[in-house]
C-alpha cells in the first residue's frame, strides 16, 4: 500500500487531503462565491496563520511534547513588535518579535527539561503567564500603528501562504535530511533510548520549543499585521486549532512521527470549513458545532484509515497473525 | 495423543486458525490432564500465542474443536472461557496498578453486601489465597508497590479465585530473577498436585525440563511432537523447535589480548556499586553475575555515563574515561545493548535503517555534519543485515513489526556501527527465541574473536557459562567473588550470589588481577 520505495510520511493516500477535496466540492456546489480567486486567497491567508504555528507544533508533537502557550506567545510577540516598529523600523521589529517567541519557547523547554514538569502542564502555566505579560505590557489597551503600512506586507496578498510554504519545505527538509530532524523523531519515539544512543535530548527539546515559539510569534505578527493593531487578547485559542490541524494531518500525538504536508492540508481543511460556513451564513453558534463535528468525523476517519494502512504496511504477511493475536 | 487411561481435562482437536495470507495454527491436537504440567514450546510464530488466545476466548478457531471433560465447547469471548474454568496469565500482566491486591484478585467478581462491596470478605478471601501461595503481603497493598514476581503471584491468585481448572502461563519467568524463578516453579508444581492442569509456555528449556510432565513442540503452526519429559533430551526438543540441529553449546577457546578497560575501586551513585575493581582484555568476555539489585546493571550504567561514578577511576586503553553522558561513552568506544530493548533501545516509530545508524551519525562527519547521508545509511544497513543475519524485507520497514531476535540484532548492530571497542551486553537474549539465541551466541563469539571486549550481565546462568571467560559475582553492590574458566558453574555462581558462601575472598583477588596483569 506504500508507494514503492518512498517514505510513508511523505506520500501516502492522505485522508485529510481527500476530505479537503470533498468538503471543497460540497461548498462549491452550495455557494457560488466559494470558488473565486478572492475567496480562495482569504482561505489561504487564514489557513496560513494556523499552518505556520501548526508546523512548529508538528515538530513539537513529533518530539513527544505539546505547546499550549502558542496563542499567548503569538499575542505577546505581536504586541512587542507593534510597539517597537515606530522606533526601530519594520524588519528589526519583526526579528525582535520572532526572537521573543523563540525565547518564550526556550523557557518552556527549560521548564520541561530542567524542572521536569510535563510539557502539558509547563506550557499550560506559560499560557496564562505569557497572556498576562502581554496584557501588562499593553496595559490592556490596543497598540495602533498609524501610517506604518509597510508592516502590512506580512499579511498582504500571498505573503502568508508563501511563508507557510517556505517553512513547510524547511521543516520537511529538516526532518528528512538532517541529523537534527532524526534526533527530534528519535527523542519523540523513545526519550530513554535517544539518550542512550548519544542524542543530547535536552538540546533537542530546547530547540524544538524555541522553534514552535518562533512560529507562534510569526503567526501572531501576521494576525496583528492584518489589523495593524497589537492586542493582548489576540489569538486566544490558537493552541487548540494548531494542535487540531496537526492531528488532522495525521501526525500522532504519541510522538516519533510527523507529517508536514498533513499539517498544511489540515490547516486548509479547517479554514475551508470555517469559510464555507460563513459564506452559507450559518450562525456562528452553529458554526462552532458544525466545525467540531466535522473535526471529530475527519479525525475518526483519519485514525481508522491510518491504522488500517498500518496493518498492511507494518506487518508482512508472515508476522500478521501472531502480532494480531498478541 | 494422551494416554488413554487418564481422561483429558482440556483437549483441542484438529484446531486450525487462518489469518489472511497465513495459517497460524494448522490442524493441531493438544491436551492436558488433571494434575499435569504440560509445557508448550516453540519459536516465535510457532502458533503458541494463537492457541493460547483461542483457549482464552480472544480468538475464534477457523476449524476444529475444544473439549472440556470431553464436552465440545465454543468460547465466544474471554468471559466464556473463564466460566469454563480456563484462566490465562499473559506475559504482559493485566493488573490494575492503582488498586489493591484484593481488588485485583476479585475485580468484576467483588463479593457484595447489597449494592456495596463487602471489603471484609474480599480481603479475607484474598488473604486465604495468598496464604496458599506462601505470599506474605496484605490484601490491601497497592499492586504498584509490589515487585514483578509478587505481581505475577497476584495474577495467579486471581486465577485461583476463579476456581480455574486449567491455568495457562505465557512466558511466566520472563521478568523474574533466578531465585524468583525457583519459587514460581515450586508454585506451579504445587498447583498441579492440587489437581489443576497447567499449560506452561516458555522459551527457557531448563525450566521446562524441571517443571513439566509432558513437553509439546510447535513449529510453523504445526504440532511437531508431544513426549513425556523423561523420554526426550533438551537437544531433541531444540532440534524439533528449530527443525535442525544447533551446534552452540560450547564456549570456544579464546586467547585474550592486552587489557583495554580497567576499573579501580569504582563506586557508582555513592553506593549502588562499591569499590569494584576489574580489568577487561581485548577478545575476552567478562561476566557480571548477581541477583537483581546486586549492582551489575548499575556498574554498566555507570561506565556508560547513565549513572555517576562517584569515586574510583576507569581507564580505556590507558586513557582515563569520564563519561557523564552516553554520548561521551559512545565517542570513547563503548557500546551498550540494554536489557529492556523496548524501553531503552528501540525506536519503534522509526525504520530499520534509522534504528541501526542513529548512534553512528555523529561519527560520520562530512563537510557539513548536520546532513544525513542516505546512501551510506543504506549501505551500512545492508552490511549489518548480512553480517548479523537480520531478517527484514525493506530498510524502510518499521522495527515494531520485527521479531524479538531481529530487534535485538538491530540493537547489537547499532553498537557495532558506532565502532565500539568495548561492548556492554545486558541480558543479550531476553525475549529471543532459541534459534536466534544460538545465532546471537555465535555472533558474540565472532565479535570477541575480532578483538572486541565484552562485559556481559545476564541472569541466565547457562548463558553466562556459555559466553563468559571469567565472571565477577556481585552481592549487594560489592564484588564478592571472581571465577574464571571452569570455576564458572551454576552452583558456584549461585552459592556466592545468594550469600551462601564467602569461599572465595574476593575483593583482594580482583585487585590482584587488576594489579598483577
Amino acid at each position: 500500500m506504500e508507494s514503492r520505495g518512498g517514505r510513508l510520511t511523505w506520500f501516502r493516500p492522505s485522508p485529510v487531503a481527500v476530505t479537503l477535496l470533498v468538503v471543497g466540492a460540497v461548498f462549491t456546489l452550495l455557494t457560488p462565491t466559494f470558488l473565486t480567486l478572492y475567496n480562495l486567497l482569504n482561505v489561504c491567508t487564514s489557513a496560513s496563520v494556523v499552518a505556520i504555528v501548526g508546523l512548529g507544533m508538528t515538530l513539537t508533537i513529533a518530539s513527544g511534547n505539546f505547546d499550549l502557550s502558542v496563542g499567548s506567545t503569538a499575542a505577546f510577540a505581536g504586541c512587542i513588535t507593534m510597539s517597537v516598529v515606530p522606533q526601530i523600523g519594520v524588519m528589526p521589529a519583526i526579528a525582535l518579535g520572532i526572537a521573543t517567541g523563540a525565547l518564550v519557547g526556550w523557557v518552556n523547554g527549560l521548564i520541561v527539561t530542567e524542572l521536569r514538569v510535563p510539557a502539558f502542564i509547563a506550557t499550560l502555566g506559560m499560557l496564562t503567564i505569557v497572556r498576562g505579560a502581554a496584557l501588562i505590557y499593553t496595559r490592556g489597551r490596543d497598540i495602533y500603528l498609524f501610517g506604518k503600512t509597510d508592516y502590512k506586507i506580512l499579511s498582504s496578498g500571498v505573503m502568508p501562504a508563501l511563508l507557510a510554504l517556505a517553512i513547510a519545505l524547511f521543516f520537511g527538509f529538516l526532518l528528512k535530511h538532517t541529523r537534527f530532524g532524526r534526533h527530534i523523531l528519535a527523542t519523540g519515539s523513545n526519550l530513554a533510548s535517544a539518550r542512550r544512543v548519544g542524542v543530547r535530548t535536552t538540546y533537542v527539546l530546547w530547540s524544538v520549543f524555541a522553534i514552535v515559539g518562533a512560529t507562534a510569534a510569526l503567526s501572531g505578527l501576521i494576525l496583528s499585521a492584518q489589523v495593524l493593531t497589537g492586542n493582548g487578547r489576540l489569538a486566544t485559542g490558537l493552541e487548540l486549532s494548531a494542535i487540531a490541524v496537526v492531528v488532522l494531518g495525521g501526525t500522532p500525538l504519541t510522538g516519533g512521527q510527523a507529517s508536514i504536508p498533513g499539517t498544511l492540508f489540515g490547516s486548509l481543511l479547517v479554514a475551508v470549513i470555517n469559510n464555507g460556513l460563513n459564506l452559507l451564513n450559518v450562525s456562528v453558534f452553529y458554526q462552532n458545532v458544525t466545525l467540531g463535528l466535522l473535526l471529530l468525523g475527519a479525525l475518526s476517519l483519519t485514525t481508522g484509515w491510518t491504522s488500517k494502512l498500518g496493518d498492511v504496511t507494518d506487518r508482512g504477511a508472515r508476522v500478521l497473525a501472531p502480532r494480531k493475536c498478541k | 495423543m494422551p494416554e488413554s487411561s487418564v481422561p483429558s481435562l482440556l483437549e483441542v482437536r484438529n484446531l486450525t486458525r487462518r489469518f489472511p495470507g497465513v495459517v497460524a495454527l494448522d490442524d493441531v491436537n493438544f491436551d492436558v490432564v488433571r494434575g499435569e504440567v504440560h509445557a508448550l514450546v516453540g519459536e516465535n510464530g510457532a502458533g503458541k500465542s494463537t492457541l493460547i488466545n483461542i483457549l482464552a476466548g480472544v480468538l475464534q478457531p477457523s476449524e476444529g474443536r475444544i473439549l472440556i471433560d470431553g464436552v465440545p465447547l465454543v468460547f465466544s469471548d474471554p468471559l466464556g472461557s473463564q466460566r469454563c474454568g480456563i484462566s490465562v496469565i499473559f506475559q504482559e500482566f493485566s493488573l490494575l496498578p492503582h488498586l489493591s491486591v484484593a481488588e485485583n484478585v476479585f475485580v468484576t467478581r467483588e463479593p457484595r453486601r447489597g449494592p456495596l462491596i463487602d471489603w471484609e470478605t474480599m480481603n479475607r478471601n484474598t488473604a486465604e489465597i495468598l496464604h496458599t501461595l506462601n505470599l506474605d503481603i496484605e490484601p490491601s497493598t497497592l499492586v504498584s508497590k509490589l515487585s514483578i514476581s509478587q505481581q505475577q503471584l497476584v495474577e495467579i491468585s486471581r486465577a485461583l479465585s476463579t476456581k480455574a481448572r486449567v491455568i495457562i502461563m505465557d512466558e511466566p519467568t520472563a521478568a523474574l530473577n533466578e531465585r524468583e524463578v525457583v519459587r514460581l516453579l515450586e508454585i506451579v508444581r504445587s498447583l498441579a498436585s492440587s489437581g489443576v492442569a497447567v499449560i506452561y509456555v516458555s522459551h527457557r528449556l531448563a525450566e521446562v525440563f524441571s517443571v513439566a510432565d509432558r513437553v509439546t513442540v510447535f513449529r510453523d503452526g504445526r504440532h511437531i511432537s508431544t513426549s513425556p519429559r523423561n523420554a526426550v533430551t533438551e537437544q531433541q526438543v531444540v532440534a524439533a523447535m528449530v527443525g535442525r540441529n544447533l551446534a552452540h553449546l560450547e564456549r570456544p577457546v579464546r586467547t585474550p589480548g592486552e587489557v583495554i578497560l580497567e576499573a579501580r575501586e569504582v563506586t557508582v551513585d555513592a553506593g549502588a556499586v562499591r569499590n569494584v575493581s576489574f580489568s577487561l582484555r581485548r577478545g575476552e568476555v567478562l561476566g557480571l553475575a548477581g541477583l537483581m539489585g546486586s549492582g551489575c546493571s548499575e556498574l554498566m550504567e555507570g561506565l556508560f555515563g547513565l549513572r555517576k561514578i562517584t569515586s574510583g577511576t576507569v581507564t580505556l586503553d590507558g586513557e582515563p574515561l569520564q563519561a557523564n553522558h552516553p554520548r561521551a561513552a559512545i565517542r570513547a568506544g563503548i557500546g551498550f545493548v540494554p536489557e529492556d530493548r523496548k524501553t531503552n533501545g528501540l525506536f519503534s516509530d522509526l525504520a530499520v535503517t534509522e534504528n541501526l545508524t542513529i548512534g553512528a551519525l555523529p561519527r560520520w562527519l562530512k563537510s557539513v555534519p548536520a546532513f544525513l547521508d542516505p546512501a551510506r545509511e543504506r549501505q551500512v544497513t545492508l552490511v549489518y543485515k548480512r553480517q548479523l543475519n537480520i531478517r527484514f524485507s525493506r530498510p524502510e520497514q518499521r522495527v515494531s513489526g520485527l521479531s524479538g531476535g531481529n530487534q535485538q540484532k538491530i540493537i547489537l548492530g547499532r553498537a557495532l556501527a558506532e565502532n565500539c571497542r568495548v561492548l556492554l551486553l545486558e541480558e543479550p537474549t531476553r525475549g529471543v527465541d532459541v534459534g536466534a539465541k544460538a545465532e546471537i551466541y555465535t555472533l558474540i563469539d565472532g565479535l570477541v574473536a575480532k578483538g572486541i571486549a565484552i562485559l556481559l550481565q545476564t541472569s541466565e546462568l547457562p548463558e553466562l557459562i556459555r559466553l563468559a571467560d571469567r565472571c565477577i559475582v556481585f552481592v549487594a553492590g560489592e564484588a564478592r567473588a571472581e571465577l574464571s574458566g571452569n570455576e564458572v558453574t551454576q552452583e558456584a555462581v549461585m552459592e556466592v550470589a545468594t550469600g551462601l558462601s564467602h569461599r572465595v575472598a574476593i575483593r583482594d583477588q580482583a585487585l590482584e588481577v587488576a594489579n598483577g596483569e
